[in-house]
């Protein structure tokens, strides 16, 4: 194994429960060394147990792991050499910024000048180079969590494990941290695993997402992937804010009934069928004919605009940049573009 | 305007009643201890003053006397002292290992043998003292310090095992965790990492136990002898000897209770709060 | 994939195992200290032990139990138990806890307070036994017995009259054992939300509706844990009755704990005492196993 290929984990068919219930159904997941890779799903979908177990801190029920084609199923959490970030931090309250840092090197016998070097190293790459004689209790939610990074970065493990390491922290600092944290992995190449149920930061961050649901991984792939090609209604559901709209429609030939207008499909259908119709909000537009709705509620973000139609029994939300030209009660027509129509089999979600 | 004196000038009495009702009961508690302290420095003749002296010339025989006399107290104290300072720390190093298990490992059988302590701390002492007697007795170590020492084990080490379970639960729980990937392995998180954080802990159960094997009677009287005398047994002795000696007794007990009572004032707070954490915590029940 | 064929390494079997090498010692001292006794005592009890009359020793099953049922001394002896226990766990927390509502109310001087509260709980009891009987209660030259004659109601012998003494060391206890409650039920009222007060206030609840809907349930916990804590002791109440009475005059204030003692080490009769002191456990724990049932059933 080369220095440059080291950090590969794999995962395969990963089970995990508790008891009676299952909390992870044969989880596969191979991830690249180097790669920025994203868990991203609804609460208590399994993301942090997925964490837990390439730590080593969880056992799995049935499954493998792998890391640079090891087994490391049943290794201990020392034996992996991973690092963690805790949503919590678990900083260690009794020691310094310093002590807290330089811990992963003590505990495995390096020298203290070895150590103190490193320690500055970690502290000025995070920028608290100037806190290390403060103890945990004595900094700010941000610096707290720049220590907890510089504790992971300080002995070069193969592999990061961050859960949700941003959402202690204010809106603003939470971007700040993100941009930095993303240079950081750049500049030191380690694979990392991030945990988030922030869709923004995982779209940022991700060089891929894996998306979680009910404890099972939907769907693989680049943001951009993940974004324009939602594999199952219900990560089209989840992804993009607003989500995207979903309306119950009857493809048949090269047509699409929604509520009893017929709009062009993207393709013929080889049979008529009910699918699901998805249409990403950005891509809803007025327009002289299409499908007859009225305006329900306007929401003006400064930068953008949200209208909220109602259309025969279905919510259809639009998303511009400009602010919107209609105003609450209007009766107005919306038009879809073909291209940008996302289509799912009614009966088991599946994109089409 | 009016209305606002009246308000504060009632507010005002309310408070020196509830002041004075509080005071109250303050002097009863402390009053006896502080009669008993202006004895210890009177002569016999002044303590059977009628109404009772309180202006005298202090003397220190009384304390000269128990000190240095015939039948000094300092052995006693020494034996109390050994016997106490052994006894904790025997309990401290088995209860701070237990504790940890009980409070945060996952094992089989947890609940039983949290329950298993549990119902050790609820045994009278005068349930066990004749089974006591009776082995130290067969093997010989009746007033030996290893023997008493040992049996103190059976109250100070449950009740030690429950207070710390509360400190350890406190602990968040991913700090192990955080130890283990930083590869401390269980042993060393427990030391650098976990320990330190129960420090306060550590200090209030120690506390504890070394107040309640200090004040120990029953088992010190009956597994006691000429060799180990606590000082509690001394008290009773003395008392039972010298009847009429109030001075003497008075003078005796200050110095008995003199640690205690120090330990009482200076770890005031950490004292409220072994009391209350293993009252509210129940025991240590979760 | 089953238990039994993943490694005994994996991270549960290791921290089982750490965990059982960190409870062991504990769980054999415990074994050794508490459970073996037992066991022997339960022998014992079933045996005629009489140090003072060695050559009757032998196997006597039930007989010393049987002896309990005609025995009016033991019958006393549960009775004083049961009264002893019973006023003195009331008297706690009824001042424990009038006096913490009291001193909650006063903006300063709690740190006073709660000093002279520890004085009590860090003596030994023994040695408060012994200062009751000379300095305070006394006849003619203890505290009480002064301020009763100052008040012109006369001298009295406190400790050597059948009743008075009873009294005396439920007193005693009281006096002792008050401070843990008003500790404890003090630091547990600080804790209570205050905006539950606030909004009790606006709906106009007065002080009484106040402390009857919201401080009592919500110090129930606290209260509770304080009686089992407190009850626990009174049961095995000891070292300041024995320095107070000894038990007497004759066995006015002998409880279970002093009869069986006196039975086993004064009268040497340790068969008996044994079987006594298996009754005292038995009670004991029944206690006990009830009030932990009644707490977790609230
Ligand atoms: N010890 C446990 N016992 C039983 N169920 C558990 C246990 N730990 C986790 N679970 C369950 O496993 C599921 C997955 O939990 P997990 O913590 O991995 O979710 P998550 O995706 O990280 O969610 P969140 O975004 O809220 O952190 C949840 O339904 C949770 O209730
Ligand atoms: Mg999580």
């Amino acid at each position: 194994m080369t220095a440059a290929a080291r950090g590969s984990v794999r995962l395969e068919g990963v089970v995990k429960r508790h008891g009676t219930t299952t909390v992870l159904h044969g989880v596969d997941l191979a991830i690249e060394p180097g790669e920025f890779f994203v868990l991203l799903g609804p609460s208590g979908s399994g993301k942090t147990t997925t964490l837990r177990i390439l730590a080593g801190l969880e056992d799995v029920s049935a499954g493998r792991v792998l890391m640079d084609g090891e087994e490391v199923t049943h290794a201990e959490p020392g034996e992996r050499d991973v690092a963690m970030v805790f949503q919590s931090y678990a900083l260690y309250p009794h020691m310094t910024v310093a002590g807290n840092v330089g811990f992963p090197l003590k505990m495995v016998g390096t020298d203290a000048a070895t150590i103190e070097r490193a320690v500055q190293e970690a502290a000025a790459k995070v920028g608290i180079g100037h806190l290390l004689a403060r103890t945990p209790g004595q900094l700010s939610g941000g610096q707290q969590q720049r220590c907890a990074l510089a504790r992971a970065i300080v002995r070069q493990p193969r592999l990061f494990l961050l859960d949700e390491p941003l959402s202690n922290l204010d809106a603003k600092l939470r971007l700040e941290t993100r941009l930095e944290l993303h240079a950081l992995q750049r500049a030191l190449g380690a694979t990392t695993v991030y945990v988030t149920h922030d869709q923004e930061e995982a779209m940022t961050l991700a060089d891929r997402i894996a998306v979680f649901m009910d404890g099972r991984i939907v769907q693989v792939g680049t943001p951009r992937d993940v974004y324009a090609r939602p594999q199952s209604v219900a990560v089209a559901g989840f992804i993009g804010t607003p989500p995207m709209n979903l309306l119950p429609a009857r493809w048949e030939g090269d047509a699409l009934v929604v509520d009893g207008q017929r709009l062009p499909a993207p393709s013929r259908a080889p049979v008529p069928r009910d699918v699901t119709l998805g249409i990403r909000p950005g891509h809803v537009t007025t327009a002289t004919q299409g499908v007859a709705a009225h305006v329900e509620r306007v929401e003006d973000l400064g930068d953008a605009s949200i209208v909220t139609f109602v259309a025969g029994e279905h919510r259809i939300k639009q998303k511009s940049e400009r602010a919107a030209t209609v105003r609450e009660g209007d009766t107005v027509a919306l038009a879809f573009a073909t291209d940008s129509l996302h289509l799912f089999d009614r009966a088991t979600g599946a994109r089409l | 305007m009016r209305t606002a004196t009246t308000a504060a000038a009632r507010r005002r009495t309310r408070n020196l009643v509830l002041a004075a009702i509080a005071g109250v009961g303050v002097a009863v508690w402390v009053f006896p201890v502080l009669w008993g302290l202006l004895t210890s420095f009177k002569t016999e003749r002044d303590v059977l003053a009628y109404p009772p002296a309180v202006f005298f010339t202090p003397t220190l025989a009384n304390y000269r006397e128990v000190l240095f006399g015939a039948s000094s107290i300092l052995p006693n104290l020494w034996s109390s002292f050994v016997v106490a300072t052994a006894a904790t720390a025997l309990t401290m190093l088995f209860a701070i290992p237990a504790a940890y298990a009980l409070g945060r490992l996952r094992y089989p059988y947890k609940r039983a043998s949290g329950f298993y302590v549990l119902v050790t701390q609820m045994l009278p002492p005068v349930g066990l003292i004749i089974p006591y007697y009776l082995v130290l007795q067969k093997i010989g170590a009746l007033d030996t310090y290893v023997g008493l020492a040992v049996i103190y084990l059976t109250f100070a080490l449950p009740f030690a095992i429950w207070l710390m379970v509360s400190y350890f639960e406190d602990v968040p729980l991913e700090m192990e965790e955080a130890a283990l990937l930083d590869r401390a392995g269980r042993m060393r998180a427990l030391w650098h990492v976990i320990l330190p954080q129960v420090r306060g802990g550590i200090a209030v159960t120690t506390i504890f136990v070394f107040l309640n094997a200090w004040n120990e009677f029953l088992f010190a009287v009956v597994l006691g002898g000429n060799r180990v005398r606590t000082v509690t047994v001394a008290m009773f002795n003395f008392i039972s000897v010298e009847q009429t000696q109030w001075a003497k007794v008075a003078a005796g007990a200050m110095l008995a209770m003199l640690p205690v009572i120090l330990i009482g004032i200076f770890a005031q707070r950490h004292i409220v709060k072994g009391l209350t954490v293993g009252a509210v915590k129940g025991g240590g029940r979760r | 994939m089953t238990a039994a064929a993943r490694p005994a390494r994996s991270l549960a079997a290791q921290e089982r195992r750490f965990a059982l090498a960190l409870l062991a010692p504990a769980l054999v001292v415990l074994l050794l200290t508490t459970t073996a006794p037992l066991v022997y005592l339960a022998w014992t009890s079933l045996n005629r032990i009489d140090l003072a009359m060695p050559w009757l020793s032998g196997f006597a099953g039930v007989d010393n139990y049987a002896k309990m049922g005609s025995d009016p001394r033991f019958w006393n002896s549960l009775l004083l138990t049961a009264v002893y226990t019973a006023s003195t766990v009331v008297l706690q927390v009824i001042l424990g806890l009038s006096l913490a509502l009291l001193v909650l109310q006063i903006p300063r001087g709690q740190g006073a307070l709660r000093i002279a509260a520890i004085l009590p709980i860090v003596l030994a009891p023994v040695v408060v036994g012994l200062f009751w009987r000379t300095l305070v209660l006394a006849p003619d030259f203890g505290l009480v017995d002064m301020t009763t004659r100052a008040l012109g109601l006369g001298s009295h012998n406190w400790l050597g009259d059948p009743q008075l003494a009873l009294i005396s060391v439920i007193a005693i206890h009281t006096w002792q054992w008050t401070p843990f409650a008003f500790l404890v039920l003090l630091a547990s009222l600080a804790t209570l939300p205050p905006d539950v007060y606030e909004a009790a206030r606006l709906d106009r609840a007065s002080a009484w509706q106040r402390f009857v809907h919201i401080t009592l349930p919500l110090l129930r916990p606290a209260i509770v844990m304080v009686v089992i804590l407190r009850t626990m002791t009174a049961l095995s109440a000891f070292a300041a009755i024995f320095a107070a009475t000894g038990g007497g005059p004759g066995s006015a204030t002998e409880i279970l704990n002093l009869y069986a003692y006196r039975t086993s080490f004064t009268e040497l009769n340790l068969g008996y005492g044994s079987s006594l002191a298996v009754v005292l456990l038995a009670i004991t724990l029944a206690i006990s196993f009830l009030m932990f049932r009644l707490r977790r059933a609230r």
